[in-house]
Parts: C-alpha cells; sequence; structure tokens
C-alpha cells in the first residue's frame, strides 16, 4: 500500500469526518440550533433603536462565535471515542499533526458553516444592514472561526484526560482567544461604523497572524501533547 | 541550624524593613500622596508575577519534552506564586486607579494582558486542582501554560488599538530615596518568591511522593 504523504493524511481525515457528520449531521444540528436559540437570547436582550442595535450587534456576533465554537471543539473527538478510534488514529502511519490540522480545518469549517446562517439572522433580528459590507465581515468571521479552531482543537483532544472537561475546556479557550474576539469585534465594529477608525484591513492582517501562529504552534508540539 | 529556617527568618524581617521604608522612610509624592505608596509593592509585585509565570513557561516546555516530574512540579510551584502576586497587582493597581485616574478600571493594554495573564494561569491553577491527577491532565497544563504565556503579546497589540495610559518606565524619574526603596522592595519581593516558590514545589513533591506510598501499600494489600 502507498504510504500517505501530510497533506494526503490530512484530505483523508478530513474527508472521513465529513462523511460521518455529513451521514449523523448531529454536531452541525445541534450548533446550528444553539446559535438559533442564542440569536434569540440576543434579540432579546439588545433589541433597541437602530444605532443602539448596531452598537449591540458586534459583541452579540463574536459572543454566538464563542459559544457555538465551544460546542463544536468539544465534540471534536467524541466521534472518535466509539471503539477507541482515537488511539487508532494515533497509531496510523501518518504524521500525527496531520490528524491535528485536518480536525482545525474540519472544526473551522463547521463553525464557519453555522456562522454564516446566524451572522445574517442575527442582524434581522436586529435590523441591522451588514450587506453594505458583507465580504469583509465575512473574511473577518472566517478568519475568527479559523482562530478558535486553531487554539481550542489542540485544547480540546488535551481536554478529554481531565474531570470537568465539558466546563473546563471553555473556560480555558475563552481568555485565550480574547485577541481573535477584540479583533473581531473591533473589525466588525469599524465596517458598521460604531468603532472609531476607518480601514478594517489591520484587523484582518492581525487575525491571520494569529492562525498562522498558533496552527503552527499546534502542529509543532502535537506530536509531545499526545505521547503516550 | 538548618539553612531554609534561617531564610525564612531573614524573608521575615525583610518583609517589615520593606514597610519601614515604604511607609516611614520615602518621602511623600507632592501630586499623588499617599496612594503612590502602592507603587513600590505594586510594580515589583508585578515583576514577580511575571517571574512565577516564565518559569511555568519554561517548566512546562521542559515537562512536554523530557517528561520529568519535576520539572512539572516546577511549573505548578511558578503558576500558584504567579497567580498570588498577580492578585495583588490586580487589587492595588485599581486602588491607585480610583485616586489617580478616577476609575477603577480602564481598558488600557498592560491592565488587560495582566488580567488576561492571570485569568490563563488561574484557568491552570483549577485545571491542576480540579481536573484530576494523571499524566494526561498534566499534558493538558503544560501546553496551557505554553500557549498562554506568548499569546499575551498578541493580547497586548490588539489593546494597543484603544491606546494605553497606564504609567511606563517611571523608575528612571524617581527620587534617590524613592528608587532605593523601589529596588529593595524588588529584592525583599524576591526574597519572598523565592520562598514561596521553595515551600511550594517541596509541598507538591511530597504530596507526589505520599501518594506513590499509598499506592503502593494498597498493591501489597497492606494497611
Amino acid at each position: 500500500m502507498k504510504r500517505l504523504t501530510f497533506w494526503g493524511a490530512v484530505g483523508t481525515v478530513l474527508a472521513k469526518d465529513f462523511r460521518t457528520e455529513l451521514r449523523s449531521k448531529q454536531t452541525l444540528v445541534t450548533m446550528l440550533f444553539f446559535g438559533l436559540v442564542l440569536v434569540f437570547v440576543f434579540a432579546f436582550g439588545f433589541v433597541n433603536d437602530a444605532a443602539a442595535n448596531r452598537r449591540a450587534y458586534p459583541g452579540a456576533l463574536w459572543g454566538a462565535l464563542l459559544f457555538t465554537g465551544s460546542l463544536c471543539v468539544g465534540r471534536t473527538f467524541a466521534r472518535e471515542s466509539e471503539a477507541d478510534a482515537f488511539s487508532a488514529l494515533m497509531l496510523a502511519p501518518v504524521d500525527r499533526s496531520a490528524v491535528l490540522l485536518a480536525k482545525m480545518i474540519f472544526n473551522a469549517l463547521l463553525i464557519i458553516l453555522v456562522m454564516a446562517l446566524v451572522a445574517p439572522v442575527l442582524a434581522m433580528m436586529l435590523r441591522v444592514d451588514i450587506m453594505s459590507h458583507g465580504g469583509m465581515i465575512a473574511a473577518l468571521i472566517a478568519l475568527g472561526c479559523a482562530g478558535f479552531s486553531v487554539v481550542g482543537t489542540p485544547m480540546a483532544v488535551l481536554a478529554v484526560n481531565a474531570r470537568f472537561a465539558e466546563v473546563l475546556l471553555p473556560m480555558v479557550v475563552f481568555p485565550m482567544v480574547t485577541p481573535v474576539i477584540i479583533a473581531g469585534v473591533k473589525g466588525t465594529g469599524v465596517l458598521l461604523g460604531t468603532t472609531i477608525g476607518n480601514d478594517v484591513s489591520p484587523w484582518i492582517q492581525f487575525l491571520g497572524a494569529y492562525v498562522l501562529c498558533f496552527a503552527l504552534a499546534g502542529v509543532f508540539l502535537f506530536d509531545r501533547m499526545v505521547t503516550e | 541550624m538548618k539553612p531554609f529556617p534561617i531564610f525564612v527568618a531573614i524573608a521575615a524581617v525583610a518583609l517589615v524593613v520593606a514597610h519601614y521604608l515604604i511607609f516611614v522612610v520615602v518621602p511623600m509624592e507632592v501630586r499623588m500622596g499617599p496612594v503612590q505608596r502602592i507603587f513600590y509593592f505594586h510594580v515589583p509585585s508585578a515583576m514577580m508575577c511575571y517571574l512565577g509565570f516564565v518559569l511555568c513557561f519554561f517548566g512546562s516546555l521542559g515537562y512536554l519534552f523530557k517528561r520529568k516530574t519535576k520539572m512539572d512540579l516546577f511549573a505548578l510551584a511558578g503558576a500558584e506564586v504567579g497567580l498570588l502576586f498577580g492578585f495583588v497587582v490586580l487589587v492595588s493597581g485599581p486602588i491607585w486607579a480610583r485616586i489617580e485616574w478616577g476609575t477603577w478600571w480602564k481598558w488600557e493594554p498592560r491592565l488587560t494582558s495582566m488580567l488576561l495573564l492571570v485569568l490563563i494561569f488561574a484557568a491552570y491553577w483549577v485545571l491542576r486542582t480540579y481536573g484530576g491527577r494523571g499524566e494526561g491532565v498534566r499534558r493538558f497544563a503544560a501546553v496551557l501554560a505554553i500557549f498562554g504565556t506568548p499569546n499575551i503579546l498578541f493580547v497586548r497589540s490588539a489593546v494597543k488599538k484603544w491606546r494605553g495610559d497606564h504609567p511606563d518606565n517611571v523608575v528612571d524619574t524617581l527620587d534617590p530615596d524613592m528608587k532605593g526603596t523601589f529596588y529593595a522592595c524588588m529584592l525583599i519581593l524576591l526574597l519572598l518568591f523565592s520562598l514561596l516558590m521553595i515551600l511550594r514545589y517541596r509541598m507538591h513533591r511530597d504530596a507526589r511522593t505520599a501518594q506513590a506510598i499509598r499506592r503502593r501499600l494498597g498493591r501489597l494489600g497492606g494497611l
């Protein structure tokens, strides 16, 4: 049998995860419902006059990303818990960091998918026009989801060993992703005209650098993290 | 006499001396008044907090690569003592800010990064205390410390856009008496830091040994 290259392994694990998710849809559907429930909660909490809604939108949007994201990364390895599939995955003759990278990409894509629904619904509920800056807001959200995933995914792998993992994981990940939240909220605010500044590109670059740094750190350290 | 009790005695006397220096020797700051005296504990505590977290960072890095229990215990002690000094900073800072800035808190780079650093290591501590004792938890904590410490650079650069007004590098502008007290306090807190570090390290080491003995006894079916 031909040995898989690094990217081959990433693709294989990614394809496998998509296939299982498409069959069961459990993570995606739970995240979507959770995201929509959050939207309603935020709408009840914040709906006000147009200017106040505009100011509340970035915070509500990135808060929703944080909560749905932690639901997503928390379930990363639930898929592998049956029949000790995780050990099999670790024993596979491929680079372990390829497995982590695939999981990071998968989680990022899943959160992006959910946010692609949550962001416009939240905008409708709060009656905020995001379409005039749709592309830029989408870029910010996509990078934000990637930022959340590159930090949250390795943490989720490790949290499997801890007690109270479902409580500990957000407690550990939320302070870690604060830079993502700050950049996201401020960047969105700049686009909506509620934050001082007229250029969103520094925030986009900042998010890009964050994603790159933590993805690399995770990939390089992963072998050390899971050695038994 | 053993060296450690002497060390404790010196640290105790030094702490009394520090208070004497701060409240009696040092001249009153003209503009800020008595609240400025917080500075002599506030800034050195921040340094000790950073020191503790940096030690935790290197201990964790060492643990992840060498898997030596010693390094893990060292990292844990560093995080705990750093956290203690972090709380001193986060309590003394707002008291000073209330008088000087008229508000308890500002979302300013240095304050925000300090708060998040303390939050990350508080998470580290909760994880170590309540997350279980296994090897996996230690690895989780090590990765948290390794990811968390450099993350502060990101936090700082993110908040920089809000422009800070936390005083920077004031030590050079100080009156000689103030400078002397400041450096004395720095040394005294370093002494206290080392003392606490040794105590915590020994405590965790002994707890680990006791645990191992208990486990062995259990296996022998004894007691």
